[in-house]
């Protein structure tokens, strides 16, 4: 499309270019039904994007909810220097992070290492069966996933411990979910177990787009299948893999908050809360929405300055990349 | 160029799909708001009407965040249609189904609420932000019933600006008859350990505990767990509260009030709730205890209940209330439960009955969105006649229950065996006889019959199986509650009840012990015995930046307005 198109606008534009202004006309009268095509969605993101950026305010008053506009209490940046302060923050702050960190890096590598693999299979039949089921805990709420896991890790008959029992790993059940060192790993292990076959749909794509002819004249100048693999099809999905990371990257402060509130408990908090989790506790369930609205734009400035960055080692490297 | 043509044409129709959609929304919006204003007009129409005596039928919304229930309109109920009959109303009944805090939340954030809502623990949100509406004029004009039921506590229910925002459910009307069964707090025990042991006198925790070690010994081959532990999310306090009753206090929250000088004292950091929590290290070093009590849910823990592994555990009767009756039903008397009064030493009274209170912090309330609270005031005042309260509680006569020559009410066992949770759910006590106005738990009618047909002593002793007469009858007791001492008088009771102002320190000093108790008694009963010690001073010093003694301050002075308004009553 792409390719026909652009001759066909390069023919229709003037020649050298006098002035600026009657050119900007000449273009927007020109491609009238491209803007008017991306008016209804220019107005869909003002009215669910940037309005409500008008209830940030909130985060700068004390927030009684019956209230109008004008008669709340504005206290400045003191929900702020409470979130700041709270000694807790930086520990959650800890968690977020490293949780987010281990679910990237083991989401994208093992989405992509199984999506190589499935690449190249050649049995359709066994192909299909292998998706379907890493597709399927994709589509199971985190409810029974956490039951799942939790039934799983248990040291009374939890299939984990009996495993490990048997295999004379271990001589006594171990209380998984009590040990706060652990919720990491496993909060990881599970993010994999539930999303790794969904995230690898993308990739696969990605790996239709390459020219079959690439791999043909590999094969015909002797490259085995690594080599394929290593030279072609790896380089091949590169940009999908960075636009990806890049975006990723930008939801660094979204370590999620299901597995995390479901499989969470006394023993573990000191690794399992995170930024949503100490929000829900300090703001929205003592009914202090404006903590929570500061949280939520601590979130939004963070993400928006990682992204940034990352688009811009992006541009840096001569990367292909989001903006 | 074929292709370009196509790809405009396909753009215009889904910005014309869009265009088309925008205006359809708009349409029904009007719509909507068209027919809530008619709605509002009709409402206005049956107000009038109302006082030329023709009583137009209406249905209310209320939602109930205290109860889970399959959502009814209250009229599909025998009990709601006979109320409906009376008074016109119907009841659109929507209950809770996950977190209460969200969906009270979403509430107050839209401002947009059910007509009569029952927020339960969410109630300080509710009036916070202004959601209900001041009653005290409604109850001086449609309200003779609740002034005699809820008279004494009048002055309890107001608000601090002078309003009364809800009607608490319950004050004991007439005598006071206390319940026959455990519904609160007790240490629980298998039955046929007890029989094994020969039906001994168990008053203190060590012997509470060495009975359980013996069993679990005795019946090595039979995989049992000697002790469990509830502490999922907001239930910890079944973990938390024990030290409390064994010292011989009700369970008055996170303090212990003195019986002389009437001071609170928080006992989270006390020598009892050290010598609790040593008990369990103990017990968990002796392999006794479930490790697994501090990850399982409320649901895993019911469930290790149920399967009749579990020797013992301390709960409240009204908490575990799935369990026993499942077991019950399941008719092998030897794994059901038995509650023990058990104290730290043998010479403490135990405390573990409730005395009479009034609950001041949970309560039914009519919200600013209702359309016409005269009619729902004279609805809830309606309920707390003594024949609705006979209605409510013990159905229709020759149907649900029975009068003797004596003029005492009694269910035949028919009549007993009838009423299972689906006919309690057709015939709608499950949703009258809690959770509105009512009756407190204990009243009496004035001929002396129970308003509760489970405190009848003819209902109780009904209801009986052979089994607990046994038990009972080795115990020489009639009921559960002759085992437990009565409770002595405490008018503040209970102290939990205390409603907090939103973001208050003593909500903040609450949260804040929560999570430390939380993260650190697990580590306290799972650590090696000899590390004990350590831990605790660790836990202590936790403790201590936590300003207790302005929240025990906080507790003494409701303690004493309370006892102060009981004796100008």
């Amino acid at each position: 499309m792409a390719k026909e198109a652009s001759p066909g606008i390069q023919t229709t534009t003037p020649k050298p270019q006098t002035s600026h202004i009657p050119l900007f006309f000449k273009k927007l009268v020109q491609q009238r039904v491209l803007l008017l095509m991306s008016a209804p969605f220019l107005i869909w993101l003002f009215i669910f994007k940037y309005l409500p950026l008008w209830g940030w305010t909130i985060a700068f008053q004390d927030f009684k909810p019956a209230k109008s506009f004008s008669d709340q209490k504005w206290v400045g940046f003191e929900h702020f220097k409470m979130l700041f302060q709270d000694e807790k923050f930086i520990q959650v702050l800890r968690n977020t992070l490293a949780m987010s960190t281990i679910n990237l890096v083991l989401g994208f590598v093992t989405a992509i290492v199984l999506a190589l693999l499935l690449n190249e299979l050649r049995f359709v039949l066994f192909k299909r069966l292998v998706q379907t089921v890493s597709y399927l805990p994709h589509f199971i709420s985190w409810v029974v996933a956490a039951n799942i896991i939790a039934t799983a890790l248990s040291p009374d008959n939890g299939i984990v411990n009996e495993l490990l029992m048997w295999l004379g790993v271990i001589k006594e059940p171990i209380l998984f979910l009590g040990i706060p060192e652990y919720f990491w790993g496993i909060n990881g292990l599970s993010e994999v177990w539930k999303n790794v076959g969904w995230n690898t749909i993308v990739y696969l794509a990605a790996m239709t787009m390459i020219d079959p002819a690439q791999y043909e004249a590999a094969e015909i100048d002797g490259a085995g299948r690594i080599q394929r693999i290593w030279h072609i099809t790896l380089p091949g999905i590169k940009p999908v893999i960075i636009v990806l990371l890049i975006m990723n990257i930008g939801y660094l402060l979204e370590s999620g908050f299901e597995p995390q509130y479901l499989l969470g408990n006394g023993m573990n908090v000191d690794y399992s809360e995170n930024l949503d989790i100490f929000v829900l506790k300090y703001g929205i369930a003592m009914g202090n929405f404006s903590l929570s609205v500061a949280a939520g734009m601590f979130k939004t400035v963070i993400s928006f300055i990682l992204l940034f960055a990352a688009n811009y080692t992006a541009k840096r490297m001569g990367e292909s990349r989001l903006f | 160029m074929i292709k370009k043509k196509r790809l405009l044409l396909t753009a215009m129709i889904v910005a014309m799909t869009a265009v088309t959609a925008c205006s359809n929304n708009s349409g029904t919006n009007n719509n909507t708001e068209a027919g809530t204003n008619s709605g509002g007009n009709g409402n206005q129409a049956a107000t009038t009407t109302e006082q030329s005596k023709v009583q137009e039928k209406v249905t209310f919304s209320v939602f109930n965040a205290a109860g889970a229930a399959k959502d009814i309109n209250s009229n599909e109920t025998t009990i709601g249609k006979l109320l409906e009959e009376q008074t016109g109303v119907n009841f659109k009944m929507e209950h809770l189904v996950g977190d209460i805090n969200t969906k009270i939340g979403t509430m107050i954030a839209s401002n947009d609420y059910p007509d009569l809502l029952i927020p339960d623990a969410a109630i300080d949100k509710v009036i916070d932000a202004g959601a209900f509406i001041p009653l005290n004029d409604l109850i001086d004009k449609f309200g003779p019933n609740i002034k005699r039921v809820y008279g004494p506590y009048m002055n309890q229910m107001k608000a601090a600006d002078g309003n009364i925002y809800f009607i608490p459910f319950s004050n004991v009307v007439g005598e006071y008859i206390p319940s026959p069964s455990i519904d609160q707090g007790a240490f629980w025990v298998q039955r046929r350990v007890l029989k094994e042991a020969g039906y001994p006198k168990i008053k203190t925790l060590d012997e509470y505990f060495d009975m359980v070690k013996n069993y679990v010994e005795k019946h090595k081959d039979e995989n049992l767990t000697g002790f469990i532990s509830l502490t999922h999310d907001w239930r910890f306090f079944a973990t938390s509260n024990p030290p409390m009753h064994l010292a011989g206090f009700p369970n008055d929250g996170n303090v212990t009030i003195d019986m002389s000088t009437f001071d609170a004292k928080v006992y989270a950091d006390k020598d009892s709730t050290k010598k609790w929590l040593q008990k369990l290290n103990d017990v968990n070093a002796q392999g006794l205890f479930d490790k697994s009590s501090f990850v399982d849910n409320y649901d895993q823990y019911l469930a290790k209940l149920t399967s009749g592994k579990v020797v013992g555990f301390f709960d409240y009767g009204w908490q575990v209330g799935n369990a026993t009756n499942a077991l019950k039903d399941a008719g092998n008397d030897d794994l059901r439960y038995f509650p023990l009064p058990v104290t730290f030493d043998a010479n403490t009274k135990d405390q573990y009955l409730d005395p009479p209170g009034f609950t001041s912090n949970r309560g039914i309330g009519i919200t600013v969105s209702a359309k016409d609270p005269e009619r729902i005031m004279q609805f809830l005042d309606n309920l707390l006649t003594d024949e609705n309260q006979i209605l409510s509680n013990w159905g229709i006569k020759g149907e649900t229950y029975e009068v003797d020559e004596n003029g005492r009410f009694y269910r035949t066992e028919e009549q007993i065996a009838k009423i299972d949770e689906s006919f309690r759910e057709t015939f709608g006590f499950k949703y009258f006889e809690w959770n509105w106005p009512k009756y407190g738990n204990g009243s009496s009618l004035p001929d002396g019959n129970s308003v509760a047909p489970g405190r009848q002593a003819e209902v109780f002793q009904m209801s009986l199986t052979e089994g607990d007469k046994t038990i009972l009858e080795k115990y020489g007791a009639k009921t559960y509650a002759d085992l437990f001492a009565a409770p002595d008088d405490r008018p503040w009771f209970p102290a939990w009840s205390f409603s907090k102002e939103q973001g208050s320190d003593a909500q903040i000093w609450e949260t804040k012990k929560d999570e430390l108790t939380k993260k650190y008694f697990p580590k306290l009963v799972l650590a090696k015995p000899e590390e004990f010690e350590s831990m605790w001073t660790e836990y202590l010093d936790q403790f201590s930046k936590l300003d207790t003694a302005a929240y025990e301050k906080w507790t003494t002075d409701e303690v004493k307005k309370r006892i102060e308004l009981a004796q100008t009553k």
